[in-house]
Formats: structure tokens, C-alpha cells, sequence
């Protein structure tokens, strides 16, 4: 039990650092993988929190949110490439 | 969008609506409800107008269709919230002495008149959301 407590912060130190790549990145499509990584990273921790605390009904947030992460970057990427036509 | 993205979409369209639907029909017995499932499905309805574009849009979505369906969502939940109206506003008859829906606690045929308004919620969210963001890409006069 307590394992997944320790994967978890290895997966927050993970995001920390996908967030100083948001703060520095030089150009907006790095601060758009950024964001894409944390959003994985987030599912990951979800998953392993409800692990943690035993806690099945929590992997069904975990599944929204990876559904609609996706949707997120797949907005911003149209319209890096060129918006809505 | 590219031809992976179209491809991805029509097979994340049915799973995104399918999770949604499940999110609002047990709305009373996991986490999220009406406004989460509704929000869910609408993200599958925002993946369409993404993927497939303004054009394909126009095509498949009916102004009027969901207009109406966000009223009947409204009425809908208005209506079971009258059903007790002998006793009281929103009082969950249906949960006291009613035919169906008053299943042992933890069912799903159980809470009354709670999944009715999950899914009234749902109906209503959904077309909303699809209807609004729909309106704002149809808007098309950024010259000016």
C-alpha cells in the first residue's frame, strides 16, 4: 500500500519537472507537450492514488480525464495548425 | 484534421459517448451525474466538430432538433420534481411509494427519482454545450 504512495511522488516529481518545461519553454509547441506530458502524468498519479487507497470507482475519473486531455490537445493543436476551417 | 486524427475519431466518438452514458446513468452510485456525463458526451460532440471539421458539422447537426431537447430536459426535470406535489415540491415519491425505481439502495433501479433527473440533466448539458460551441465556431467574422 504504502508503494504507491511512493510511485506517486515519483510521478509529481516527473510532472514538476514536464511544469518547468511549460515556465521555460521557448516556443508555444513546447509548452504544448508539456502540457500533453502532465495530463499523462495526471492520469497516471489518478490511477495509482486509487490503488492507494483502494478505491476502484476512482479509475473511472481517470478515464474522463485521459478522454478529454486528448480532446484538449487535439484543440490546440488545430489551431496551431492553421484553426478551424 | 489529418487522416489519423478522423480514423482515432470514429473510434473514440462511441467510447467517449458510451463512458458518458455510463457516467449519467449512475449518476446515484459512482461519482459524476447529469452535469459530468452531459459535459462528457459533449466533449465526444466537440471531438467531431474537430476532427471532422465545420462542414461535416453543419451536415449532422439539426438547430432546431437540439433546441428542443434542451427544453425537454428542463421540463423533464421539472416534471419529476412535481410528481410529489401532494406532499411537496421535489418530494421523491417515486422513492416512497411508487411502482418503480425503489429497488434495494445501491441498485440501480434504486433513489427514486434521481437517474430521471440525471438523465434529464445529462440531455439538457449535452445539447447545450454541443449547441453553444457549435454557434461560436459557425461565428465567422474575425475581419472585421
Amino acid at each position: 500500500m504504502i508503494a504507491f504512495f511512493y510511485a506517486v511522488v515519483l510521478v509529481g516529481i516527473a510532472g514538476l519537472i514536464s511544469v518547468l518545461r511549460l515556465i521555460l519553454g521557448p516556443t508555444v509547441p513546447d509548452r504544448v507537450v508539456g502540457v500533453d506530458t502532465l495530463n499523462t502524468l495526471v492520469v497516471a498519479g489518478m490511477i495509482l492514488l486509487g490503488a492507494a487507497y483502494d478505491r476502484a470507482i476512482y479509475i473511472d475519473i481517470a478515464i474522463v480525464y485521459a478522454l478529454l486531455s486528448y480532446i484538449g490537445t487535439l484543440v490546440i493543436a488545430k489551431y496551431l495548425q492553421g484553426g478551424l476551417a | 484534421m489529418g487522416l489519423i486524427v478522423k480514423t482515432t475519431a470514429r473510434v473514440t466518438i462511441p467510447l467517449i459517448g458510451i463512458f458518458g452514458s455510463y457516467i449519467v446513468m449512475h449518476g446515484h452510485l459512482t461519482p459524476g451525474g447529469g452535469f459530468q456525463g452531459g459535459a462528457t458526451i459533449a466533449g465526444a460532440g466537440i471531438l467531431f466538430l474537430i476532427a471532422f471539421g465545420l462542414g461535416e458539422m453543419k451536415k449532422r447537426y439539426n438547430k432546431n432538433l437540439y433546441s428542443a431537447l434542451e427544453g425537454l430536459g428542463g421540463l423533464a426535470f421539472l416534471g419529476v420534481a412535481m410528481l410529489g406535489m401532494s406532499v411537496a415540491f421535489f418530494y421523491n415519491t417515486l422513492w416512497h411509494n411508487g411502482p418503480v425505481l425503489n429497488g434495494k439502495p445501491g441498485t440501480l433501479l434504486s433513489a427514486g427519482f434521481l437517474p430521471i433527473m440525471n438523465l434529464a440533466v445529462g440531455l439538457k448539458v449535452f445539447t447545450g454545450l454541443v449547441s453553444a460551441l457549435t454557434a461560436i465556431a459557425l461565428w465567422r467574422r474575425w475581419k472585421g
